[in-house]
């Protein structure tokens, strides 16, 4: 029926448009009245409004958000690079005592489930006078991106072979410097994808933006979403677009760097 | 007076370091956000030494919770003013956040509010909130498929069955039957009209009474064995419900009065003009109690709403109150139904025509609608007994369990709930 | 063992060692430690904000107790583990079949990719409304298909087995393109001439796959076991929003419990021990899975 050296892209492709399904209904709701999500359903639309696009700029203000998300995860994203790959880097590549019990304990900090998190946190950030601040938010994001950094790079540096390091070393230069000058080069595939996981789990948090900020001007896009209903009523159709706008920022950021993912993702993590 | 209580706040104010406004935390989206916006505006004209913020918090009633739990557990002085639903008052009073009213000026005992409202406002004889706004449920009918509306179950459902064998309408009777606290109003409503409580004049635990396993029994034959009510209510939310009428597809729906003003509008509603609101029907064979009241035909309405508190450890009490007592005035109070078809709590101004054409039902029929209406328990494990009662209730009309064995569950649960937390009620 | 210039150069090396990681560390401690900490002391006393009264008593391991013998933590329990064991099963075949079929992609790569890593980068809340609508039981899709089928529709949030389906299907739609990309580059690491050397040496398309594709892709296949275990074993989001745990408590999983007993029913010590439960099964399963991962974050020497 279909010739053999088809089957596997024609398989391919069924899969990702089954995959992509899901998406397609996402943008064509955000395009439709509401009432008609409450009908028999058409796989293609029968009518497309754009009201929802438009409330959301003019009624909602949805900049806003966009800016304050952008903001925040990029800080996140940057921070969360600096500060955990020189501590991946020890981690892989120097020597001392408690390595095994260290990786563990960083990694244990993420399995608290988040809801028990946000209370004594809340309780810290308003002390020091951090809620609805950049700041406020930024540091506990980068704290709870860290394990996932420092885990990642550990494995990427524990893949590459050190022995052109060791070289350079034997050639005189001092550890940092041949760290920096040889084997960050070399991480920026693994660098480029943590940043991008970073990014979005910054751009996609909910819990924590919505405790520890309180006014428009820090709030993050998650938040403003869930502040789009009222009490009974769900404007699904604004939320729908409002998550389709804000995918773009992330669209934009993942076909950009989608090669170096990929390649990042894995160089150290599978390497046995 | 109320000039001279805020500028005796000015040295209080100057001390406060970034605290030096007043913020009123609740309800901000659409036409309700713009109506609390211009009041507080007016407000703060008249109050100039202390200004007014508004803090938008989510309407999603859990997700305000939430907040509200967060921020008061953690001895925030701010949001001064707080919107609350009306079912949290006595957990909110009963945790020391919120403070009472009596000892501000006289007119927090204005009986011109509603009762029912006020007593779910009252914890251990004090009075800790002033109803804001008023929600009941009503039975929404069409009126351009029925002469009049059913005044008992049985004939809801026999209209019900005419209208689907005629091909009127897909389905009889939509109400929401998820697994949340509108799952629990529903019931009470059901339960009402079979003559039933879920908590006694003594406050003890009554929802595994033959009334209440004759009610819940109602609901789920509704759905199956009857079948006016179609399976999805039980994933429903007031939404979904109210996009079943709209689209024409039901000719009964039990909702909030918040539907009827969406419902108007031609361009979006398929019953614009063809539906009317009344109250919800009663089981024939039963005769509801009702305490002053001289109808004794109507079935019951749930009591929502919501009122308006004051933190307990706001830095600006006297102003706070001020604020308080300016929303609930009566202009304020005829904005808000004007504006966004909201019922106000004060009985006086149901007299005359000063609602006329604002409200889905007349004013007359409103105010005896919300007399009659039955608040859920109050009691500070409020929201805990709900939750108890919304699974077993939901596990009974999904047929995990039956009605009967439901109940008994859901009644022993809730006794073991206020025994633990040492509240009357708990003695089985 | 070593000479004495040897220990120095390793007392230089740790310093180094630490200095590179106090920052993450530091703020670890602090910011991340802090709430584990205070859950953890919170978990051992008798909290319930709604009635100080009842003051706040030292109780120990009480609500510990109380947790195994509460049939609502326990079937919670079974619910979770049921779950992650169903998802990450079907996260990892399906990721395997993306991989295997992306790798033998000549042209489209980059479209594949994107459409592949949407999913993941909706906010989780978004997709889980998306997956509740096309599962909704008059207006949705799924019963729409069903229907034009010649099948019957059923009303699938309101089944005690069904409302799972939803589920699991919007954890696995959203979760298998991480696992996807994982086991891609894992598969591109394999060196092809060991598929033309078993070619040449007649294995047919089957037994490669088992005998030189399993193997070496096996790395890669423990690291995403390890973390979708992890994260699904604390689902929250895509459970809250579908089905709020219902119908009744028939999909009520254990972060829900936790979170209605914090939030609902304001019992902060009963919740802090339900939640310091999650996190210790958690860390069990990460011990478990560490050495096995040993292969990956163990240092060369």
């Amino acid at each position: 029926m279909i010739p053999s050296r088809l089957v596997r892209p024609t398989a391919t492709a069924l899969l990702l448009l089954a995959w992509a399904f899901p998406l397609y209904w996402m943008v064509t709701a955000s395009l439709t009245p509401e009432s008609q999500l409450f009908e028999t359903p058409h796989i293609v639309p029968r009518a497309l409004v754009f009201n929802h696009y438009q409330a959301l700029f003019a009624e909602r203000r949805f900049w806003m958000p966009i800016r304050n998300s952008l903001v925040v995860a990029a800080a996140t994203t940057t921070l969360a690079v600096l500060v955990g790959t020189p501590c991946a880097y020890a981690m892989a590549r120097l020597h001392f005592r408690g390595k095994t019990w260290l990786l563990a304990a960083v990694l244990a900090v993420s399995m608290l489930p988040q809801i028990s998190i946000v209370s004594p946190l809340f309780l810290v950030l308003r002390v020091v006078g951090l809620i609805d601040t950049y700041p406020g938010l930024v540091v506990p994001y980068v704290t709870f991106a860290l394990p996932l950094v420092v885990w990642l790079m550990t494995g990427f540096f524990r893949g590459l072979p050190s022995e052109i390091e060791d070289a350079a070393r034997i050639d005189g230069a001092g550890r940092v410097r041949a760290a920096i000058e040889i084997t960050l080069p070399l991480a920026a595939p693994a660098v480029a994808t943590t940043a991008i996981l970073t990014f979005l789990y910054a751009w996609n948090e909910f819990l924590f933006a919505l405790s520890f900020t309180v006014s428009p001007e820090r709030q993050t896009v998650p938040v403003a979403i869930a502040l789009f209903r009222g009490q009974y009523q769900i404007p699904w159709g604004e939320i729908l677009a409002g998550a389709v706008v804000a995918s773009v920022p992330v669209i934009v950021v993942v076909v950009a760097l989608q090669r170096r993912i990929v390649s990042g993702l894995t160089s150290g993590a599978v390497k046995g | 007076m109320m000039l001279v209580t805020a500028c005796s706040l000015m040295p209080l104010a100057a001390c406060a370091s970034r605290a030096d406004v007043l913020t009123f935390s609740g309800s901000a989206v659409g036409s309700e956000g713009a109506v609390v916006r211009r009041q507080l505006e007016r407000f703060a004209a008249s109050h100039p030494a202390l200004p007014v913020q508004i803090r938008v918090t989510p309407d999603a009633a859990d997700q305000r919770h939430q907040l509200y739990v967060q921020w008061l557990n953690a001895w925030t002085p701010d949001p001064d003013v707080l919107q609350l639903d009306v079912i949290w008052a006595p957990e909110f009073a009963a945790a020391g956040w919120i403070q009472p009213l009596d000892g501000f000026d006289q007119s927090a005992n204005d009986t011109d509010f509603f009762s029912a409202p006020l007593r779910a406002s009252r914890w251990l004889g004090h009075l800790y909130a002033i109803p804001w706004f008023v929600d009941v449920g009503m039975l929404y009918w069409r009126t351009d498929l029925l002469a009049a509306p059913p005044a008992t179950f049985d004939a809801l459902v026999a209209a019900s069955r005419d209208a689907i064998a005629n091909h009127r309408v897909a389905e009889g009777f939509v109400w929401e039957g998820a697994r949340y606290e509108g799952l629990v109003a529903v019931f009470l409503e059901h339960l009402a009209g079979f003559g039933g409580r879920i908590l006694d004049d003594d406050g003890r635990v009554a929802v595994d009474t033959p009334e209440a396993i004759r009610a819940l029994t109602f609901m789920r034959r509704s759905i199956d064995d009857v079948g006016v009510v179609p399976a999805s209510v039980l994933t429903w939310q007031e939404e979904q419900a109210r996009f079943a009428f709209q689209n024409g597809r039901a000719l009964f729906m039990r909702n909030w009065p918040y539907a009827a003003s969406l419902m108007r509008q031609p361009a979006e509603s398929a019953v614009a003009g063809r539906f009317a609101v009344a109250a919800l029907p009663r089981d024939a064979g039963s005769s509801m109690p009702a305490p002053g009241s001289s109808d004794r035909l109507l079935g019951g309405s749930a009591l929502g709403g919501s009122v308006l508190a004051i933190n307990a450890r706001s830095r600006h009490p006297d102003a706070a109150w001020a604020v308080v007592r300016y929303l609930t005035d009566p202009e304020q109070m005829l904005e808000r139904a004007r504006v966004v078809g909201q019922l106000p709590t004060r009985r006086s101004l149901y007299d005359g025509d000063r609602l006329g054409g604002l409200l889905p039902i007349a004013p007359a029929e409103a105010r005896r609608l919300i007399d009659r209406a039955i608040p859920r328990p109050v009691t500070p494990i409020y929201t805990q007994l709900s939750g108890i009662l919304q699974i077993h209730l939901h596990r009974a009309l999904t047929h995990q369990e039956e009605p009967g064995s439901a109940l008994s569950h859901a009644a022993n649960d809730m006794r073991r709930a206020l025994a633990a937390a040492g509240l009357p009620g708990g003695e089985l | 063992m070593t000479s004495g210039s040897s220990t120095a150069l390793e007392r230089r090396e740790t310093r180094l060692a630490w200095r590179l990681m106090v920052p993450a560390l530091g703020l670890l401690a602090l910011v991340g430690a802090a709430p584990l900490v205070a859950t953890g002391w919170e978990s051992l006393h008798r909290h319930d904000v709604r009635l100080p009264w009842l003051g706040r008593p030292f109780v120990g391991f009480a609500n510990y107790r109380q947790a195994f013998h509460d049939d609502r933590f326990v079937t919670a329990l079974e619910h979770t583990v049921v779950f992650t064991a169903v998802s990450v099963t079907l996260e990892l075949s399906f990721g395997l079949a993306f991989a295997l079929a992306l790798d033998a992609l000549a042209r489209g790569r980059a479209v594949a990719r994107v459409v592949l890593l949407l999913p993941w980068a909706l906010p989780t809340v978004v997709a889980a409304l998306v997956w509740r609508f096309l599962f909704e039981g008059q207006s949705g899709i799924v019963n729409a298909t069903l229907v034009w089928s010649g099948l019957a529709p059923r009303e699938w949030l309101a089944g005690s087995f069904s409302a799972w389906v939803p589920i699991v299907f919007g954890d696995v739609w959203k979760s298998t393109p991480f696992v996807a990309l994982l086991l891609l580059a894992g598969l591109q690491g394999i060196d092809a001439s060991l598929y033309e050397a078993a070619r040449l040496d007649g294995a047919g398309s089957w037994r490669r796959f088992v005998e030189i594709t399993l193997p070496l892709v096996r790395p890669a296949l423990v690291v995403a076991l390890a973390f979708r275990a992890l994260d699904a074993f604390r689902v929250f989001d895509l459970v809250y929003v579908l089905t709020g745990g219902g119908p009744g408590a028939a999909t009520e999983v254990v972060s829900l419990y936790a979170f209605t007993t914090l939030l609902q029913d304001l019992q902060f010590g009963y919740a802090s021990a339900l939640a310091m439960l999650v996190f210790l099964m958690s860390f069990m399963l990460a011990l478990f899975c560490i050495p096995r991962l040993r292969v990956s974050v163990a240092p060369d020497r």
